[in-house]
């Protein structure tokens, strides 16, 4: 009985809440990227370096505040910071979408051409941020680092495993509700939210029915540039801001958009948690838990890990891949691909 | 190969965007402005002349009007400029030559939402519902613009269209054609438009739903929304026309009362069907 329950807490402090965190963050990101794609109709390579943008601006101005000695008690600074992140992001995105997005929007291109266009945007932003900020490691988190930390936990209550929750990883999930809360509310209640769904889904009549296209775009680029920020964030203080890891998170992220079924948000917060949960499992090595749980002539040698953690990238994609090969629209019916 | 750099380039995966939905209409730019026009009927496209962006001509000086409390219909055969000439007293497309006047104003400079904002309401022929929106979203859509209370005039058109009322949590893409028609119908009457122009609205409908149709086209006329359509009933919808126009290769062919181009021969024998 004993064992079991430390069974279940082992797995939960190595698989199931970093899996939760991640899959939130994943789920923000994916959730930017659908929008874009249903509304502006294209697949923004530029996700990954506009997250990065976001939090390299909210790293910044904690560190200002902190240098001030403002703080949030036992919260990160950051989360103060964070509504200047969001505004900075807001400027870079308008900003981009103004020089460069807009003038293949007046041409009508196709959506192809905005996906190449957009790949150059973030090798632009890539070299922004790293020029700003540098290449490296940078630290911003501070306050409390566990609302539960494993000893505590041990203490409290008797069991062998300690169970860790960090502060980052209850601020990330309470946040994603939040957030995907006010989104869907928003997307499905109010008369702007429900004209970028209109505009989604047939722009010329949008038009005969009075929806401005430009305020349409507006208002998504500034959606999407509060997600970024957010996920950007929110992972930074999970694990360490770091330029060059947003460029590679765009990998799992579309996976999840994808897996979920691009343009649907619903299939984006899915695809989310299905990513992370996969990779975090596929890269976990289960002795401990395999311990607990089997009969002591059945209990491992070996690690138990399926993989090594350098490969959890390649886990999105064979998931995209089976999800892909049986069911193409995506888990949610989004756009075939 | 077309020698548009911005063009489809063949390449058609969904993964990277998404076309479905995309824009193809050519609209006026925002920032036009409406200059007076006094005189002349109510809604008129005067002497256009325009295609669909660098394209040919497709109309070629042709004007329809319709005037208050009047029902205007314009025929032709497939491919006569019909719809584009709809198009283009809406905005929807760069005129070349002539002039869309309004209530005693010029706005052929005016985007279509700004003509939106000015009373007119569309039903476009293909695309004139948003699929995967309800019912009643669809016509929350409809009257867009509008910042009162827009409930009375809902239950207005629940009352025109009862079939709505049962669906309208129902997304319009589920419904049947001659449905859809209807949902077209009620979306462009939300905004409470001061005319109302109508391109095939009983395309692909039972010969017992187009009465109806008719009926309710009829109905809303005699509230006073001038109505500019277009058919393919051509007979039956001549019947009710104050005015008629017939459309042959982008030109005014014919032009005359509904009664007169009934019983004109010419117009019996090449598009009545004797
Ligand atoms: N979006 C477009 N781009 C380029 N050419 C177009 C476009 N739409 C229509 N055309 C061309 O314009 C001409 C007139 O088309 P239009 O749709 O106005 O005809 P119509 O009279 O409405 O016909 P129907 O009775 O079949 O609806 C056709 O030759 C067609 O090929
Ligand atoms: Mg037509």
């Amino acid at each position: 009985m004993m064992d079991l329950l430390n069974a279940i807490v082992a797995l939960s402090n190595f698989v199931i809440i970093p899996a939760m965190s991640y899959g939130a963050q994943l789920a923000l990101g994916a959730l930017g990227v659908t929008l874009i794609y249903g509304i502006l109709r294209f697949s923004n390579f530029a996700h990954g370096d506009t997250m990065a943008f976001g939090a390299m601006v909210t790293v910044l101005v904690t560190w200002l505040f902190q240098s001030w000695g403002l703080s949030l008690g036992p919260l990160p600074t950051a989360l103060l910071a964070l509504p200047f992140g969001i505004l900075g992001c807001m400027a870079l995105v308008l900003t981009t979408d103004r020089i460069v997005y807009r003038f293949y929007r007046a041409q009508k291109a196709k959506p192809v051409i905005f996906v190449i266009v957009s790949l150059g945007v973030t090798f632009i932003l890539n070299g922004l941020v790293r020029f700003i900020i540098g290449p490296d490691d940078q630290r911003f988190l501070d306050g409390e680092r566990f609302i539960i930390s494993a000893r505590t936990f041990k203490e409290m209550t008797g069991l062998r495993e300690g169970l860790a929750f960090k502060t980052t990883q209850g601020i990330t999930i309470i946040t994603a509700v939040i957030v995907v809360a006010l989104l869907f509310w928003f997307l499905n209640r109010t008369r702007t939210g429900k004209s970028m769904r209109a505009y989604s889904d047939n722009e010329d009549l949008a038009l005969l029915s009075g929806i401005n296209p430009e305020r349409v775009v507006m208002i998504t680029w500034l959606i999407v540039a509060g997600l970024a920020t957010i996920a950007g964030v929110l992972y930074g203080l999970d694990k360490s801001f770091k330029p060059f890891t947003y460029f590679q998170l765009l990998l799992p992220i579309f996976a999840s958009a994808i897996v979920g079924g691009l343009g649907n948000p619903l299939g984006a917060i899915a695809g989310g948690f299905v990513i992370a949960f996969s990779e975090v499992t596929v890269t976990y090595a289960w002795k401990k838990v395999a311990t607990y749980v089997l009969p002591e002539s059945m209990a491992p040698d070996t690690l138990v890990q399926l993989m090594s953690t350098d490969y959890k990238l390649a886990v999105s994609f064979v998931i995209l891949l089976i999800v892909l090969l049986v069911k193409p629209t995506g888990l949610f019916a989004g756009k075939a691909v | 190969m077309s020698s548009d750099p911005y063009s489809d380039r063949g390449n058609k995966d969904l993964s990277l965007g998404n076309p479905k939905g995309m824009g193809t209409a050519t609209p006026v730019k925002p920032g036009g402005k409406a200059y007076p026009a006094v005189g002349g009927p109510f809604l008129i496209g005067e002497n256009m002349t325009g295609g669909y962006g660098a394209g040919p001509d497709i109309l070629h000086d042709c004007t329809i009007a319709v005037d208050r409390g009047e029902i205007a219909v314009i025929v032709g055969p497939n491919g006569a400029g019909k719809s584009t000439g709809m198009k283009a007293v809406f905005g929807m497309l760069n005129l070349r030559e002539g002039h869309v006047k309004l209530d005693g104003e010029d706005i052929t400079q005016l985007s279509p939402q700004d003509r939106v904002a000015r009373g007119m309401g569309f039903v476009p022929q293909t695309s004139n519902i948003f699929t995967s929106m309800t019912v009643e979203e669809n016509l929350e859509m409809g009257a867009f613009i509008r910042t009162d209370d827009i409930s009375g005039t809902m239950a207005q058109i629940y009352d025109l269209f009862p079939i709505l009322k049962e669906k309208r949590l129902q997304a319009a893409g589920e419904l049947s054609g001659g449905q859809r028609q209807q949902v077209a119908v009620g979306r462009a009457l939300m905004t409470q438009p001061k005319v109302l122009m109508l391109d095939e609205p009983t395309a692909g409908v039972s010969p017992i739903v187009m009465d109806e149709l008719f009926d309710r086209i009829i109905e809303v006329a005699r509230t006073g929304i001038p109505i500019l359509m277009v058919e393919q009933n051509a007979r039956q919808a001549l019947e009710i026309a104050d005015k008629g126009y017939v459309l042959v290769q982008g030109r005014n062919a014919y032009t005359g009362t509904g009664k007169e181009l009934l019983n004109d021969p010419e117009v019996r024998k090449s598009f009545l069907g004797g």
